[in-house]
């Protein structure tokens, strides 16, 4: 049993009975669908199309959403089906950042994440899903893959059929007959604009909150001349056409039109908690290596208040971490259904047992520094304890801090976030934060002279190689995927480019590096603290941009 | 809830959420403030229990479709209790356990079948689903649907009769009981009869049923059916009748080699969904689509012809295609020499005023040699003379195939100057793709499946040629009523006879057909408050059912003032379901039923074969098959919601409660001597005696007929009907009169054909009326009017000066996912479509510089409105477009229309004829029993265009011509806001003169003494007494 759709464009007039039956049949609540008809006009008058896209999960033969699910709420049935249970969902939308189709939304009403479950409950019985039957052209074809007698294995024998988005390796088993590429590839249109054909758009960044859309960036084709005096156009950016990855003519209006109809709209998932969290953790994990590592290789020596404080912190910035980590939950009371249930294969809960594995360990190791500091437990113990407790603390926070970038590996929805620079840039950003919390303990309680020296040189290096690898994931090497460098355009030229430039790269690395040379305690801790906030706005950016780069 | 918007109290909220199910809350209050207010009842979201059973695995049905695809669903002798998972609960396995009742839906004309889900225990309705027994929409349906629960379990519906206090207009209502609207209503009723027999008018938007209302409206003996027609379909009916006999075409798209659309038939058609199932069938297997849409439509998208037409040049290109075929003799001669009125053409060609047409026949063939010989003998002048006697010999004799020849000559002649390049010229489309287009119809083979409906033949003057024209080419290819060719509704929709059917009546209302419009179809009913106006006359008491004429009807203030004029429109009695603009201004609403709460008897003429399809109410079936025993169906419905078999039944006979007025005996039960019928008596009487072949299919089930009808909810009475008009008829004992007709006991039966009686068509010869004697009668004996010729259209490209501003706004097209105008209770459906931009080219938005989004001022010939574009190439420049649906208002913020569905406005007036309405705010997420309403994620809900366009009465077909010349088309001054509108009502009333003044009276050309062709229909026919032209016409 491999159950798979086969969704005929050529005979699909748009009607959207396929929309009502599901929400019919699934009570969709208003603001979110399960399955909608994107609609895409090309061309110039009298020469005009308009193509029909009928677009829902794919029940890829490999989803990227079960994978990451840490609950198993989202999993693959044995017949093929790609089902969810909102009793264990906890709200992650994790599976929504490794979802490349859009198909995944949070259910206003249940608060967990819901989508196409292939009407699941019909089919167990016998009955086709209720988008099937209600299809007045028949263009909606379920069946089994497996069963040659079937239906759909005969329509696939002999249609030529095409997939969404094959390249992101989801094997996905919904198969259109007459794709068209300005439907199949949405970024051949904007995601966002100002209106579609008879409805609003819906503002993507939630309700309310006053921030507008802004549109995708068209660039301008620049033309020069050849020395013979041919008009040439001048070569684009890689992996950014001038006007978007199907370009008929030099714009995409009046001249030749590729404009979107209608679609089904999703709102982002992920907001300001994850670029929290990816900082505190970063302070957290930094804080505790640089303590094991300075005290391990003997850079610098014990010194009571400042171990004490400096674990102090390292915990508060784990217990903040966990703290984001449940409040973005939109189930939080459930979070601890990632221990308890884990579905090991997501880095969700990988991350989750790092992060409690080093916050208890530091958390234990901390109890004793701070017994034997007040004077509560013996000294011996802490002195007995610590060299162990900081060697094996040092792997756990190095995991903390490295995991998110495996997390955001598995996102295959956000190409920008799969980049082999990640795990490094990673450490090297938790190193940065761990330093200058310690510059700023440094402002207030006089580190000893070795360790402040340590921190001063740690911060340094790791401001400029910071500085460097951003700058290299920006514009090193070029992106391997067009939506990878439609979002690294959106952060270094789009609505995100205030933050990268502004705050990230001048207010968190150039201004830290100059204050550097003032010499003075207060000002290094300054400059630890721009940098702080700096990597805060570039993690803004970075986890902002590429949930702005449409999937469907 | 959104990741921003969350606090920490929120957060804590959330953990400590206990999840409980949203209660049912009161319903709205209806905006009385009144005494007696409606009271807040029970009524919410639909509940349902979870059941100890669990599904079982059982064969489905499968529907085969003829092109091999199927389909499943639940057994039907598994409908009576069926159990399945809840889709929402999984993958929890909560069963739930429903019985199935089959019923029609009601969200467009198609009649589609419906099954809905309604739980053995609550009562409540889970969904609607596709009826798999429905030989019309075979298990299938659109988006409007599954939709029909939204609009059952709508927060705003209206629950109990409301009747009006304070003044009419001032939304001040209280709660009546059915008992004291049914003796109010019925004693007005009866008192206006008894004076007159034209104060009371059935004014109907969506009939949505066959007979029964106009059955009753005869038992009271007056002229009293009003309709929408004119607003719709009238343009197409007059182009067919003329033709045919039949007023609407039933095109067998499944077996076509070539289906040509005029409009987006495949998207929107009339009968969309089993329509839309057939096209695609017929395409699947090779045949090709031919659209013609000044738009491009979702059909136009998918044909392999769009003619992007100028609107009002159709029938320029369909006579070039018409011209092609006959210049090329690639028609079907035998077809049209049998059943063409060729012969009365010929006779009539030879009169003036056709004498200008250039027309060699009679020296054509032998004839021409026999001319020359005697010329060369007698001399040219007794040579000239001689012809002209031979030719008069042709005329009158010609009886046999030669003479067909001349025929052929006159069509060679007479159409010679429609070239394609013409017509690419008038059209504005590519010459190419018009002869692309022509070669297909060449080879269409007799199967040629057209259609025409509201576009070209509703929007222009003269748009009803459009229709003559477009058949003209199903005549020519022989293809009318064979297998994929093009067949007359009434040879595919099978309305059968109820138990008594009264006399006609003796009465002719002035506001319905005055003498202006002898030929209209059917009455002039958006004219009215213009006729009441002109002191035409007045209406004792007026229904609106399902009919919101202030809002769908052009020039909309016209009709404010009129619904708000008591002396003339003494009484509204608005039945409706949900609040409109207009019923705001009635006497009393009184609240009806949607789909699945209401009997109606349907048929429509879906393919080559007849069905019937009863709309039942279904909680009301459910019950009683639970063994509750209901007496009428407003105590099944939600609130006191009735339906109107059931009114109608109490009200008429309430009427004439002695039965002096005659009235009475029409509703006695023929089962019960003496007492009222009941609607289960009703249609058991209709099946058990009208309906071929049921009572023996029913027998072989078991059942009563009414019992199959109850469980499978229609019948197929035909299956592949073709060419009828071939049938043999028995002529003995009959005579044949010159024309070759049948006549027997005095009537015209049927025609002989090649020496056949065959039963033809129901035209007065017969025959297909290419040449159209009624039109020459009745005062249009012109050969534009006569023959299948393109008429000049009030929006030609000669009117309109596009250097100045000027467009052409094309404001009357649909959408596949509303329902007319009357989608604002269906959530799921606004939420996929609830704006109306205008559609406009880019060339004409660089010129207006305006962008998609940027607001335009559109100036009519009476006033203006103000809206967003959407700019885009799939629009003919030059032309604007708006789709009929959007823009509904309200006056109060929590009454009237919905307000997810609605603007908030005010309305003014400056006492001089100047209106406004202006925009308050659009939709706004509200707090009701229903989640969803607090969800409501847009705001535009579109402009009320319709208020802005001035009336236009076609002078012979009546139809509203709907297309507008936009005076001018600007970029918004500043100060205009979305939403705005000006009408000056003054305008209104000369542009409506101008329109007057282009008719010709039957008072002036009446050939017989009578108002109106006694051949033409009427939906209710009155004696023919009632024909003759009256003494004191209006205006005269």
């Amino acid at each position: 049993m491999n159950y798979g759709f086969v969704i005929n464009n050529d005979t699909c007039i748009g009607c959207h009975a396929c929309s009502t039956a599901c929400k019919s049949e699934n009570e969709v609540p208003l603001g979110v669908q399960r399955t909608w008809v994107k609609s895409v006009e090309t061309g110039v008058y009298p020469n005009v199309s308009r193509n029909f896209q009928v677009t829902r999960c794919n029940h890829c033969a490999n989803p990227p959403c079960v994978r990451i699910c840490p609950v198993t709420a989202m999993y693959q049935r044995d017949d093929g089906i790609v089902e969810f249970d909102p009793d264990v969902c906890i709200g992650c939308k994790a599976c929504l950042q490794a979802c490349p189709y859009d198909a995944i939304y949070v259910d206003p009403e249940a608060g967990t994440i819901a989508k196409c479950h292939y009407c699941a409950h019909r089919v167990d019985v016998g009955l086709e899903p209720a988008c099937v039957i209600v299809c007045p052209e028949h263009a909606i074809i379920a069946g089994d893959l497996d069963d040659p007698a079937s239906e759909i294995s005969h329509v696939l024998a002999s249609n030529k059929v095409t997939v969404r988005k094959p390249e992101q390796g989801t094997a996905p088993k919904l198969f259109y007959i007459g794709g068209a590429d300005v439907a199949m590839h949405p970024t051949a249109v904007e995601r966002t604009p100002t209106t579609f054909a008879w409805a609003d758009v819906l503002p993507l960044h939630g309700d309310g909150d006053g921030k507008h859309d802004e549109p995708m960036i068209s660039l301008p084709v620049v033309k020069k001349s050849s020395d013979s005096g041919t008009p040439i156009r001048a070569p684009q950016t890689q992996g950014m056409p001038a006007s978007g990855p199907i370009m008929i003519g030099d714009r995409r209006m009046a001249d030749q039109m590729v404009q979107v109809v209608y679609n089904a709209q999703h709102k982002i998932p992920w907001h300001w908690p994850v670029p929290a969290y990816l900082v505190t953790k970063g302070i957290g994990a930094g804080l505790f290596m640089l303590l094991s590592l300075g005290l391990g290789f003997g850079l610098f020596g014990f010194d009571a208040p400042s171990f004490v404080m400096g674990g102090f912190l390292s915990l508060l910035f784990m217990v903040i971490t966990t703290g984001l980590l449940v409040y973005d939950l939109e189930k939080p009371e459930r979070f601890l259904r990632i221990v308890f249930r884990p579905q090991w294969k997501s880095w969700l809960v990988r991350g989750a047992f790092l992060l409690i594995g080093f916050s208890t360990l530091a958390g234990l190791w901390w109890v004793l520094e701070a017994g034997a500091f007040f004077g509560l437990l013996p000294e011996t113990l802490a002195g007995a304890v610590r060299p162990a407790a900081l060697w094996i603390g040092l792997p756990l926070a190095l995991g903390s801090a490295v995991y998110t970038a495996f997390l955001f590996g598995q996102a295959e929805g956000r190409d920008l976030w799969q980049s082999a620079l990640l795990p490094l840039h990673l450490i090297i950003q938790a190193l940065m934060a761990g330093a200058a919390m310690l510059l700023l303990m440094d402002v207030f309680m006089d580190l000893p002279a070795a360790m402040a020296h340590v921190t001063f040189i740690t911060f340094a290096a790791m401001l400029i190689l910071d500085l460097l690898v951003t700058l290299m994931g920006e514009f090193g090497m070029p992106h391997a995927s067009e939506t990878a460098a439609q979002a690294a355009h959106l952060i270094s030229h789009g609505p995100y480019k205030n933050h990268f430039w502004l705050w990230s790269i001048i207010a968190g690395h150039l201004v830290p590096l100059a204050l550097l040379f003032a010499g003075s305690a207060t000002v290094f801790g300054l400059a630890g603290l721009l940098s702080i906030v700096g990597l805060y706005f570039y993690e803004y950016a970075f986890v902002m941009a590429p949930q702005e780069v449409p999937n469907s | 809830m959104t990741t921003q918007n969350k606090t920490i109290a929120g957060l804590l909220a959330s953990v400590f959420k206990a999840s409980v199910p949203p209660a049912r809350v009161a319903l709205h209050e209806p905006a009385a403030t009144g005494d007696g207010a409606a009271t807040a009842d029970e009524f919410g979201l639909p509940r349902f229990t979870e059941s100890e059973l669990k599904p079982e695995k059982v064969d489905m049905t499968t529907v085969l479709h003829p092109d091999g695809r199927m389909s499943q669903y639940p057994p039907p002798e598994k409908w009576d209790d069926w159990v399945e998972w809840d889709g929402k609960q999984w993958p929890r396995r909560v069963a739930r356990r429903y019985t199935l009742v089959p019923t029609v839906c009601f969200n467009c004309e198609s009649a589609c079948g419906l099954l809905a889900y309604v739980d053995r225990e609550t009562l409540d309705i889970k969904k609607f689903e596709g009826n798999p027994k429905h030989p019309g929409s075979r298990g299938r349906n659109c988006a409007k649907g599954p939709a029909t629960i939204n609009q059952i379990y709508d927060p705003e519906r209206i629950l109990y009769p409301l009747k009006r206090v304070g003044k009419r207009g001032e939304g001040r209502w209280k709660r009546i009981t059915w008992d004291e609207a049914l003796n109010e209503i019925a004693e007005k009723m009866r008192a206006s009869r008894q004076k007159r027999r034209d104060g009371i008018m059935y004014h109907v938007g969506r009939p949505g049923e066959d007979g029964f209302t106009n059955r009753c409206i005869q038992s009271w003996g007056v002229d009293g059916h009003n309709s929408h027609t004119n607003i719709c379909s009238a343009g197409a009916r007059a182009g067919y009748t003329f033709w045919s006999g039949f007023d609407r075409p039933s095109p067998d798209y499944a077996n076509a080699r070539v289906t040509l659309l005029i409009s987006s038939h495949l998207e929107t058609g009339h009968y969309f969904n089993p329509h839309a199932q057939r096209i695609m069938e017929g395409m699947q297997k090779g045949a090709k689509l031919i659209t013609f849409d000044p738009r491009l439509s979702n059909t136009a998208a998918k044909s392999h012809v769009w003619l992007p037409t100028w609107p009002g040049s159709e029938a320029v290109v369909l006579l070039a295609i018409a011209n092609y075929l006959i210049q090329n003799d690639r028609y079907d001669k035998d077809f049209v020499r049998r059943w063409v009125n060729w012969r009365e053409t010929l006779a009539f060609f030879k009169e003036k005023p056709y004498a200008d047409v250039a027309f060699d026949f009679p020296l054509e063939g032998p004839l021409k040699k026999l001319g020359e010989r005697i010329s060369e003998k007698l001399g040219e002048k007794i040579g000239d003379k001689i012809r002209t006697l031979l030719a008069d010999f042709v005329f009158d004799k010609a009886q046999d195939e030669e003479a067909f020849d001349v025929y052929d000559r006159l069509l060679k002649t007479l159409y010679a100057e429609f070239t394609f390049e013409r017509a690419a010229e008038e059209a504005q489309v590519p010459v190419e793709r018009i002869r692309e287009a022509a070669e297909y119809v060449a080879d269409c083979q007799g199967r040629l499946a057209t259609h025409t409906w509201r576009s070209a033949s509703i929007g222009n003057l003269g748009g009803w040629q459009v229709a003559r024209t477009l058949f003209f080419l199903n005549v020519l290819t022989g293809s009318v009523g064979t297998k994929g060719g093009t067949s007359g509704n009434s040879w595919n929709k099978f309305v059968p006879k109820p138990f008594d059917t009264p006399p006609a009546f003796n009465a002719w209302n002035e506001l319905h057909l005055p003498h202006e419009w002898p030929l209209a179809f059917y009455e002039m009913s958006f004219l009215l408050p213009h006729f009441l106006e002109e002191g035409r006359g007045e209406i004792d008491v007026y229904f609106t059912r399902v009919y919101n004429p202030m809002w769908i009807n052009p020039d909309g203030f016209m009709w404010l003032k009129a619904l708000k004029d008591e002396e003339k429109m003494k009484f509204h009695v608005a039945l409706t379901p949900t609040w409109n603009e207009s019923a705001w201004f009635a006497d009393y609403v009184l609240p009806m039923g949607h789909s699945g709460e209401r009997h109606d008897l349907m048929s429509q003429e879906t393919h080559a074969g007849q069905w019937i399809a009863f709309r039942q109410p279904v909680r009301r079936v459910a019950m009683e098959r639970l063994g509750k025993k209901v007496r009428f169906t407003y105590e099944a419905n939600p609130g006191e919601v009735w339906e109107e078999n059931e009114f109608w039944l109490d009200v008429s006979a309430r009427m004439d409660p002695d039965g002096s007025l005659g009235i009475r005996k029409h509703f006695e039960s023929p089962y019960r001597p003496g007492e009222i019928i009941n609607v289960d008596e009703y249609y058991r009487w209709i099946f058990e005696n009208s309906v071929p072949g049921l009572p023996e299919v029913a027998a072989k089930e078991g059942l009563t007929p009414l019992e199959y009808m109850r469980k499978y909810a229609c019948f197929e009475v035909v299956t592949d009907n073709y060419v009828p008009y071939e049938k043999a008829i028995d002529a003995k004992g009959a005579e044949v009169d010159e024309q070759g007709r049948i006549v027997k006991d005095g009537a015209v039966v049927g025609v002989m054909v090649d020496g056949k009686p065959r039963v033809g068509f129901t035209t007065p010869s017969r025959r297909l009326e290419f040449f159209s004697p009624t039109l020459r009668d009745w005062g249009w004996p012109e050969k534009e009017y006569t023959l299948p010729w393109p008429l000049k259209s009030h929006v030609h490209p000669d009117n309109i000066d596009r250097a100045n501003d000027e467009m052409l706004l094309l404001p009357n097209f649909r959408l596949p996912t509303l329902i007319h105008t009357r989608s604002a209770n269906a959530k799921w459906l606004y939420e996929l479509s609830h704006k109306n931009p205008i559609w406009m080219h880019p060339s004409d938005g660089k010129r207006l510089g305006v962008d998609s989004g940027d607001l335009v001022r559109v100036e009519t010939k009476i006033g203006y409105f103000v809206d967003k574009v959407w700019i885009t190439e799939g629009i003919k420049p030059g032309v604007i477009a708006m789709s009929h649906h959007l823009g509904r208002w309200r006056l109060e913020e929590s009454s009237g229309v919905n307000q997810g569905a609605s603007n908030l406005v005010r309305l003014g007036e400056d006492g001089k004829g100047g209106h406004t309405l202006n925009v308050l705010h659009g939709a706004k997420a509200w707090k009701s029993f229903d989640p969803d309403t607090s969800r409501i994620w847009w705001e535009d809900v579109g402009v009320h265009q319709n208020l802005t366009h001035a009336v236009h009465p076609d002078p012979i077909s009546g139809a509203h011509c709907w297309l507008q010349k936009a005076y001018k088309v600007i970029k918004a001054p500043p100060g205009d806001r979305h939403g705005d509108v000006y009408v000056d009502t003054t305008r209104s009333m000369e542009a409506y003169r101008e329109w007057v003044a282009m008719t010709r009276s039957a008072i002036d050309h009446s050939p017989d003494g009578l108002r109106r062709p006694h051949w033409l229909k009427r939906p209710l026919k009155p004696v023919k007494e009632a024909y003759k032209l009256p003494k004191k016409p209006f205006g005269r």
